[in-house]
């Protein structure tokens, strides 16, 4: 700790442990120490040293059923060790394995990633004839299928619809910081029941991963996945089911679900 | 629940064991709303905060590491760094307010802390306690409430820059004693 550098790399980590870094300070902080082993490490060392300080902060409980809402969010995200799927869950119509026989092991993944990515592929070929520019998106939304529109610097957007109707959601997805925001179109759940948003990438494993529960049908969900590589974002399909309060009880879509697919496209197009 | 049960139970989290991630959230939960609730000082959002604080540990069970921190500080530093990214994301918000001096007016621990923990607490405190004058109050005011150098300047009747570099001394200093 004596070459200058040394104690500036200190005094960010000091700053950003803190907590006094403004947020654009704070966003780069946050993104150097993920290629900068030393900046985490000094980092990881004040965090150690003012945790302590944590001690005199009150304990406060928080509800009773945040627990559940949590685990809506993780809900099959786990490893095989997470809730099986019942067998006698009714299917569901975007997410339909037919007669795979693999579905009682797995839900029918592999079966419903190949029947979804042959829509993919249907929806890329519409997508680049498409070529249309986001400002031309609610222009286009009265069509189906669902048209996935690029925009510049990673960012994708993909639309939800059921097949003869208006378009219920549209989803914008950054993959270089890995957010998603979904904002409701014409959307109105059951009353008591809502939204829940899964994710079917190979990387993630078999079947659709629950995203959480959306926010509501009056405002924007946003939400940062961490967990999911942008290449498996990129090449992830996404559905949309209406679930009972709290979400899906059994860790995969019980509800009708509408689905939406962000298309990689190179940056020139293809 | 002892440190090491709890290090046990996040090893389980890392293999998908929600049983025990039910166990460690039975176990912090209240710790950690507490943590991001005095920062955010907002129910909601300090809720919504704390799901993906969880979410968080458990997708990053398999990285907590016991031999760089005991697993609560892991787990409160996640929730903690959540409510900051927050915090500062959302400003401004009020500058000043009567009740977060109030909580510092008081600063008595809570009885129910780990031995493990008031070992270190009393070593940081004694450390804080030489800083001058107000920084140790500025140092807890923006660790534990989340203020910013903008509201530490509202607060204290000082230019943004003086808050600053006092921030940045006080913090070189409380490293170098404590890390004799």
């Amino acid at each position: 700790m004596t070459a200058p550098e040394d104690r500036d790399i200190d005094a960010l980590a000091a700053e950003y442990a803190l907590g006094t870094l403004d947020a654009d300070e704070r966003a780069e902080a946050a993104a150097r120490r993920q290629r900068e082993p030393y900046l985490d490490a000094a980092i990881v060392d004040w965090e150690r040293r003012l945790a302590p300080l944590l001690d005199n902060v009150d304990a406060a409980a928080p509800p009773e059923d945040l627990f559940q809402r949590i685990e809506a969010r993780i809900a099959g995200a786990a490893s095989p060790a997470a809730t099986p799927i019942a067998p006698s869950m009714p299917p569901t119509p975007i997410l339909t394995a037919g007669d795979d026989p693999r579905r009682a092991r797995s839900g029918g993944a592999q079966g419903e990633v190949v029947r979804l990515r042959r829509r993919v592929a249907a929806w890329r070929t519409l997508a680049v004839a498409a070529s249309v520019a986001l400002a031309a998106l609610v222009g286009v939304l009265v069509y189906r299928p669902a048209f996935v529109v690029r925009q510049p610097d990673q960012r994708y957007v993909a639309v939800f619809q059921d097949d003869d109707k208006a378009p219920r959601f549209v989803m914008s997805v950054d993959l270089a910081s890995r957010q998603v925001t979904i904002r409701p179109i014409d959307a109105a759940p059951a009353p008591a029941n809502v939204y829940q948003l899964w994710i079917v990438a190979e990387e993630l494993g078999e079947g659709p991963q629950s995203l959480g529960l959306l926010d509501g049908v009056d405002r924007p969900t946003r939400k940062t996945l961490a967990h999911v590589t942008p290449a498996a974002l990129e090449g992830a399909l996404f559905g949309i089911s209406l679930e009972p309060p709290g979400g899906s009880p059994t860790g995969k879509p019980t509800g009708p679900a509408l689905h939406g697919a962000l298309i990689p496209m190179s940056t020139g197009g293809e | 629940m002892t440190p090491a049960d709890l290090a046990r139970l996040l090893d389980r989290i890392a293999e998908g064991d929600r049983a025990a991630f039910q166990a460690v959230y039975d176990a912090t939960s209240a710790k950690l709303f507490g943590v991001v609730l005095r920062i955010l000082r907002d129910r909601d959002v300090a809720e919504d905060i704390l799901q993906e604080a969880y979410v968080r540990i458990w997708d990053n069970a398999a990285r907590f590491d016991a031999t760089k921190a005991s697993p609560i500080t892991w787990m409160a530093t996640i929730a903690r760094n959540r409510a900051i990214d927050e915090v500062r994301r959302r400003r401004p918000r009020l500058s000043d307010d009567a009740e977060a001096l109030e909580r510092i007016a008081d600063p008595a621990p809570s009885p129910a802390r780990q031995a493990e923990a008031r070992e270190d607490l009393g070593r940081l405190d004694d450390c804080l306690k030489a800083l001058e004058g107000e920084r140790a109050q500025m140092v807890r005011l923006a660790y534990l409430d989340g203020l910013s150098r903008e509201e530490l300047a509202v607060r204290f009747g000082h230019p943004v820059g003086t808050i600053k570099s006092w921030l940045r001394r006080s913090l070189m200093q409380l490293r170098d004693c404590m890390d004799l």
